[in-house]
Parts: structure tokens; sequence; C-alpha cells
């Protein structure tokens, strides 16, 4: 995907992946009658003589200005013959959503199960899994005698769970559903991209069909709905931190009360981080690299880091956008609180006051020994009052819906 | 690192960063005499363009463009390369030169009789290391990110559906 801010313009790229015959370029050939000319460009076919596409189809769709950017799909075939893997790996680089056309017959079942594997390899290579991308299956040819059953087709070929439609590409029946909603899976994808937090999207798992489950939001703060997964991982990223352990905290363990109050506090988080960009405030590559390798310098190899993330089901990516959001949150204080260090300066007398006030508590340590503790807790109370302030303040104003039978 | 970069699929251009390019694409031209210059991303987007484009398709070109010079790269790997920098197709009275510009552009040029195939390869490496550089600069630099309209994804779902409704 091309965003060009200088120009206005995003430039999306989706491909019509399959077996060879499948009716790719049919799908485009339709699309490319129904669209009205000025949305459309010429459709060019690299065909060799057997009317089979032999480099690629292309077919340039501009759907005019849409909120101040001009928006333009570029739609491409892949060859479908086996002997063409080359071009069919470099027509998917930069691909932004895919399309699959499977041949519903019984005896191509075959085929669209290989091509289905060669495309998820082919991706493979560019570091992308099939069920991470958008990515939509079409049964076409639907109006054959010999075509299996939708339900067997689930059954035998969509291992990766992807979104389906039905179609007879040749009189145009389903073909442009298919582009709808491949379209559609592509932009949610920008809009949740783009969202200031991202709150919405943390890649949690490996498991295909579990990515492909709809989403459950636990809460909506103004424009950002925080779905259950990435409250799971903020509920088991702060046990972390209270309890200053690695100890991978179960979801389920935390009681509903906890829950509660950690929602609370996300919210928060998600709304600090909303004013932040409303204050155009950002974090810079080398500020948000510097503190992830603080992090990732605490494993002695690669693969201790991997074993790492994996039994938190978290990615390295995850991981930098926590990292830039939390520089965003502390650079955000400065915002609001300009004198904070002026405010959060803890005079020897409070030390002391703190000191005999809970003296129980010391395990009868010296002031000498717990006066650097005490300070830093008193710092840490100051800067939370400080910011619940501030809090109130954004509160206030915010449109807040906690959805607590979800959580 | 070449899989974390193509992983990064999203191409971000900014309103300094084309300016400068806009620059360089039109003294380009100058010097080298071309009819016209188009700078393509490898995936097939057009990035911007400068000179006597008109009756050109920009976007078919870019696409092919990106294809044929991807598809080149199998035949430089028979030849022990990993890629080939340039390419040039020469017509009856229009020719096309492309350059690779870093790892993620290309330009392409169009010019005829007015010029030399010299000429034009001499300017185009020129333009090409220049480019890179601002690239290459673009980024690294820390830019205030931008961000596209709320509502934008909505509102092109229901463009769709105009555009399609039968």
């Amino acid at each position: 995907m091309q965003i060009n801010y200088a120009k206005k313009l995003i430039s999306c790229k989706l491909v019509y992946y399959g077996p060879g015959m499948s009716g790719k370029t049919t799908n485009l050939e339709l699309i490319h009658q129904k669209v009205p000319d000025e949305n459309k460009g010429e459709m060019t076919s690299i065909a060799t003589e057997g009317d089979r596409t032999l480099f690629f189809d292309f077919l340039p769709l501009d759907l005019g200005e849409v909120r101040g950017m001009t928006t333009k799909f570029q739609l491409y075939t892949v060859p479908g013959q086996i002997y063409y893997a080359s071009t069919r790996k470099l027509v998917l680089q930069g691909a932004d959503g895919i399309i699959f056309v499977a041949d519903s017959q019984a005896e191509k079942l075959e085929e669209n199960l290989e091509s289905l594997q060669d495309l998820a390899d082919n991706l493979k290579e560019y570091g992308i899994k099939v069920t991470e991308i958008p990515f939509v299956i079409q049964w076409n040819k639907r109006d054959l005698p010999t075509a299996m059953p939708v339900e067997e087709l689930e059954e035998k070929v969509n291992w990766p769970k992807a979104a389906t439609t039905s179609a007879v590409a040749a009189t145009g029946e389903g073909v442009l559903q298919t582009l709808k909603l491949a379209a559609s899976l592509v932009l949610d994808r920008l809009n949740a991209n783009t969202a200031p937090g991202a709150t919405a999207t943390t890649q949690t798992s490996e498991s295909a069909a579990e990515e492909r489950k709809p989403e459950i939001y636990v809460a909506k703060v103004n424009q950002d709905s925080i779905s259950k997964a990435y409250f799971s991982q903020y509920c088991q990223a702060q046990h972390r931190i209270n309890a200053k352990s690695d100890a991978v905290e179960d979801f389920k363990k935390f009681s509903r009360e906890e829950k509660k109050k950690l929602l609370e506090s996300l919210v928060n988080y998600v709304l600090l981080l909303q004013d932040a960009k409303k204050r155009n405030i950002q974090a810079s590559k080398e500020e948000v690299e510097s503190q992830l390798s603080s992090f990732t310098k605490r494993f002695s190899s690669k693969e201790k880091l991997d074993e790492y993330l994996k039994n938190r089901k978290i990615t390295l990516d995850a991981l930098r956008n926590e990292a830039t959001k939390n520089i965003i949150i502390g650079k955000i204080i400065f915002e609001i609180i300009p004198d904070i260090n002026e405010r959060l300066k803890i005079s020897k007398d409070e030390i002391q006051k703190f000191y005999d006030s809970n003296k129980d508590k010391m395990g009868g340590n010296p002031l000498e020994k717990v006066k650097k503790d005490i300070k830093s807790h008193l710092k840490s109370v100051r800067k939370r009052k400080l910011l619940g302030e501030f809090h109130e303040k954004l509160k206030e104003q915010a449109q807040i819906k906690i959805f607590e039978d979800k959580l | 690192m070449k899989d974390e970069r193509l992983r990064e699929k999203r191409l971000t251009y900014y309103k300094e960063d084309l300016e400068q390019i806009d620059k360089l694409l039109e003294e380009f031209l100058k010097l080298s005499n071309a009819k016209s210059v188009f700078l393509i991303d490898k995936e097939g987007h057009l990035i911007t363009r400068k000179g006597a484009s008109e009756g050109i398709n920009a976007d078919t070109l870019s696409a092919l463009v990106a294809g044929s010079f991807a598809a080149t790269k199998e035949l430089a790997r028979i030849l022990g390369e990993s890629e080939f920098s340039v390419m040039f197709h020469q017509g009856a009275k229009d020719h096309i030169h492309i350059v690779l510009v870093g790892d993620r552009a290309i330009t392409a040029t169009t010019f005829d009789e007015k010029t030399t195939v010299g000429m034009i390869n001499l300017y185009a490496k020129e333009l090409s290391s220049k480019l890179e550089k601002i690239f290459d600069i673009a980024s690294r630099r820390v830019v205030q990110e931008q961000h596209v309209e709320s509502g934008y994804s909505e509102s092109v779902k229901d463009k769709l559906d105009d555009l399609f409704k039968d």
C-alpha cells in the first residue's frame, strides 16, 4: 500500500490467486465491464496463445477522491499454471489483500489445494502468513454440475479459515461481492493501523483459527475499541510489573474486581494516548529502538528472546508498539504539567515523615537504607495523583463505554 | 533484514520529500533532454512523474515496469547477479530506460531522437543515486506521522457500493 500525503493518494494492491483456468482473469474482465469508464484504466493482459495469463493481468480502479484522498485499487491476477512460479511470487510482492479464486469442480480439488499451499509458501517468503493478510476465497463455477457442495469445499480447502464468497464469474455473479469483501478487509486493516493507539489490533496468536474469531471488545473509548485480547495482554503485563516477576499469569486467574480496576487504568492510558495524538506528540524511531533494546538486551540470544515472546504470545512488533506508547505517555506528562520535575521534588522532611509514620513496615531498617525506596514511592504516588487530576478532566469530555459482561 | 523491510508494507511519502524529488526529476529532464520520467515503487505504485507524459496511463506503466523489472531478476540470477540495475527497451521512435533506485524504487524514462541512450544513462544513474540519498534520509528522519481522516474506510466502502450497484 502506498500512502502519498504529498499527492493525497492512497493506492492498494489486490491480487487474484488460484489454480490455472479457475477464472481469475474472468473476474477482472467482469469488473472491467461493470465499472464506469471514468473509474477505470485500461485492462492490460499479457496472455499466451492458449488464452492463459503469462505474466499478469492488470486493472487499475480509481474511486476518485474520498475524504480528501484520491483512492485507487490496483487489481492483479497471477498466472495459475505451476510453471510460472517466479512470476506469481513477484506479483504478490506488496499485496495488501488476496482473493483466491477456487474452481468448485470436484476434479479440481487437488489443484485448489496445491495452489493454496503455493500461495502460503510464497507469502511466507515475504514473511507474511496467509492467515494474517486480508484474504477472501471465492468458490467459483458454482453453476457447473460437478461443483462440490460449499460445505465440503469449506471443510477440505478452507484451512486458513478465510472469508468466502460463491460466484459464477462467467456471468458476473458474485464477482463484485468478492471484490467488495476483499476491499473492506484491506480498509479495515488501514483503519486499525491508523487509529491513534492502534489498541484494537495487537497480533496475539499463532493459531489461525483463533485470529479469525470475531473480535470481542471490552470497552470503547471515544473512537477506539479495546479488544479482549489486548486487555488480557495488558493485565498480564501489569501483573508482571506489579509482581516484579516474569511469571506468566493466566488471564482467567484475575478476579473480576482486579479486571475492573485494570480496565479503568487501561482506559486512562488510551485517553492519554488520544490526547497525545491531538497534541501531535510523537516518539522517534531512535527513542523507540533504544527503549526496545534496553529490554531485548536482557536476553543472551535471539532464541531466548523468541522463546520469551512466544510464551507470552506477543510479537516484537507489538513490543515496539508498546514502547512507542510508553515514550509518548512519558512525553505528554511534560506537556500537561510543564513544571512536573519541580512538583515531583520530595523533601527530606517528607521522607522523614513517611518513615516515622510507617516505622512498623520498615522491618527495622534504618532511614538511610530505605531512603531511596521511600523517595521513589512518594514520587510515584504524587505522579499518579497529578495524572489522576488530568484523567478526570479527559474523562469528562470523553465517551467511554465499558462492556462489563465481556470481562 | 530484507524480509523485515518487506513486512513494512505501507510506503508513505510526505510532501517535503516529494517536493525535493520533483525538483530533481525536472532537473534531470532538462539535462538529459528526455520526454518524461516516472518514479515508481517496486510494488508497482506510481510515486510521482514529470515531463510530457500525456496519453500514457501511468498506473499501467508503473505496474508493468515494476513487473518486468522483477521478472528480469530470474535472468540476473542465471548470470550470478542479484538483480540488474538498468534496463533499456528500444522502439522505432520512442524508447524507455529503467533504473533501479536503492532497493525500493525504480525510475522509468521515456525519450526519443532528441537525445541518446548514453546521455540518458549518464544522467539517470546520477539521478538514481541522488534519489537514493533522499529515500535514505527520509527513512531515518523522524516524521510527524500523519493520519488518514477517520471514517475514511467507511467512505471508501460506500463509494464501492455506489460504483458496483447493478
